[in-house]
């Protein structure tokens, strides 16, 4: 008995436009089915009682809460205290990561003098400073700002540092080939090459500041995301703390769409070549 | 950057046929400090302006290392190199490297633009020589192409246009086409043969090939097994121009045989792993 393997083109061959497109539609709709298949079900399991709506309130309820909060202006200024609070402490302490990981990197004297130093405040959890900038600056904003700054600093500066210690010795020589000065080299290699890690760090770092800043409203001031549903719990009411944590979920990932939307838009050179 | 007892007087006329671009004399290098690795010991070379030097040597022989020097990006641990130049640039010399030398950040234009930004070129001048390096190696319309893009064969001209808008006086080559398939090869250095026999220039061009090296130079210097000593320094009795054509002539053959004589024993040397000396 003989047999014959055939092997043909299927059409992923014969149109592989019509295939790509057809499968990038296809992801996108899955992307949105999977969670709107999830409501639906928690939806129906809250109204036919299969869940206590006391703890698990459907999602129109959770969405028809978070309407009367918007109307009442609660919600928007918890969004604003949060908002304001992760940004200056983002801002501040990213920059100053990004400052230290330059200099440690580039500068073998400067990491010997505070690598070490630095490596042990790195395992401190910075929820844990938080006592301690309440005793130093009293309450208020500013020991808010400052740990979201501290939890920014550190990851920003380690990436940041790995990120200049690691471009290859072959483009600095380039450089140096052709007579680079040493602010040459910084504006033509080092600062080229060490931004993509910065962004690398940047969208590690930025949700960092959302957890720590949720962290710490739980237990400082009276303002804010955090605060909302801390205070949600002690009012033993869930749906405004499902809309509080729907809303740190949302601002999670819009913060981090805007970081990847920036570094995308800055490095064109640093992006997967192969999309079409 | 003379020096007593120098046997070729550099003090003469510089623009004169036959004087010494670059002199090498005496040149040792080791790594390491205990048990130290000798890449080079003893090195005597000279190139004459407007010479065409090819260095070949087996792997690890220092040949790299030697060019570097020239370059000013290695020391030699003993010895000098002296590289004779106008002095009217920052830098006499200019390298093309064989991978790492472009910057994947800069788009075409940028990195072609890299050399005369360095050495402070006015705008309008920078342009008109990075535009004119562009279209003489075909790369016009990737100027705004990020490497990324490009294949291997571009980069390669990419990396050799901005080495050339400097207008070095000297210009080392470091296996700039090692990387590439066989055919593009042949093409790029048939290209740079051209590009070369238009407007010449000193250049030291190191590389594993021995076709490549008698195609294009005008002596080959054979260069031992680790430590690197100078085997021998062969003219290339090859008539210019030259061309693709030039490879079948019976002396490209004869020499071919002649070197790969003298380097057999160097290359099964530094296989068997044992060290020299």
């Amino acid at each position: 008995m003989s047999a014959t393997v055939v092997v043909r083109p299927t059409a992923a061959e014969i149109d592989p436009v019509r295939t790509a497109r057809r499968r990038r539609r296809l992801e996108r709709a899955l992307a949105v089915l999977t969670p709107l298949v999830v409501l639906v079900a928690w939806e129906v399991a809250a109204r036919t009682g299969a869940i206590p709506v006391r703890f698990f309130p459907a999602p129109t309820m959770i969405v028809s809460t978070a309407g009367d909060m918007v109307r009442s202006g609660v919600l928007l200024d918890d969004l604003a205290a949060t908002l304001r609070r992760v940004v200056i402490g983002f801002v501040a302490g990213s920059a100053a990561g990004a400052a230290a990981g330059l200099a440690l990197g580039l500068s073998g004297l400067v990491r010997a003098a505070f690598d070490p130093f630095l490596s042990a405040l790195y395992t401190v959890p910075k929820l844990a400073l938080l006592p301690l900038l309440l005793l130093i600056f009293g309450l208020g904003e500013t020991p808010l700002v400052l740990l979201v700054a501290l939890a920014v600093f550190f990851p920003t500066w380690i990436t940041c540092m790995a990120g200049v210690t690691a471009i290859p010795e072959g483009y600095r020589e380039a450089a140096r080939a052709f007579g680079a000065s040493r602010w040459d080299m910084f504006r033509h290699v080092l600062w080229p090459a060490f931004l993509p890690q910065l962004f690398v760090a940047l969208r590690l770092s930025v949700g960092v500041a959302i957890l720590v800043i949720v962290g710490a409203e739980f237990v400082q001031g009276n303002s804010g995301v955090g605060f909302r549903i801390w205070h949600s719990w002690s009012l033993f009411q869930a749906r405004p703390m499902y809309v509080g944590i729907c809303v740190i979920a949302l601002l999670g990932l819009l913060c981090t769409t805007l970081v990847t939307a920036l570094g995308r838009r800055l490095l064109p050179w640093a992006q997967p070549t192969d999309r079409r | 950057m003379t020096t007593p007892g120098a046997t070729l007087s550099p003090t003469t006329d510089p623009a004169a046929a036959g004087a010494a671009a670059i002199e090498v004399r005496g040149v040792g290098k080791r790594y390491g400090t205990r048990d130290a690795v000798v890449a080079l010991d003893g090195v005597d070379l000279t190139v004459r302006r407007g010479e065409f030097v090819c260095l070949v040597g087996p792997s690890g022989c220092g040949k790299s290392t030697l060019l570097r020097m020239m370059a000013g990006l290695h020391r030699p641990s003993e010895g000098e190199v002296l590289v004779h130049h106008e002095g009217t640039r920052r830098t006499p010399t200019a390298m093309v490297f064989q991978d790492y030398g472009i910057f994947p950040w800069k788009s075409v234009r940028a990195n072609v633009r890299f050399g005369l930004d360095v050495a402070g070129a006015s705008r309008a001048e920078a342009t008109r020589t990075v535009d004119s390096w562009l279209a003489r190696l075909g790369l016009a319309d990737f100027a705004d192409a990020y490497p990324a893009t490009l294949s291997g064969g571009m980069r390669q001209r990419v990396s050799i246009a901005r080495a050339l808008a400097v207008e070095p006086e000297v210009l080392l080559l470091d296996e700039p086409f090692a990387a590439l398939d066989a055919q593009l090869r042949t093409v790029l250095q048939e290209e740079l043969l051209t590009l070369w026999q238009s407007d010449r220039r000193t250049v030291v061009f190191v590389t594993h090939s021995l076709e490549e090296a008698i195609l294009l130079g005008d002596r080959v210097v054979v260069m031992s097994a680790r430590p690197g000593r100078i085997l021998a320094d062969l003219p290339v009795p090859l008539d210019r121009p030259r061309s693709a054509e030039t490879r079948g002539e019976p002396a490209f053959a004869a020499l071919e045989q002649q070197l790969w004589t003298l380097l057999r024993d160097e290359v099964s040397r530094t296989f068997d792993g044992r060290s020299a000396t």
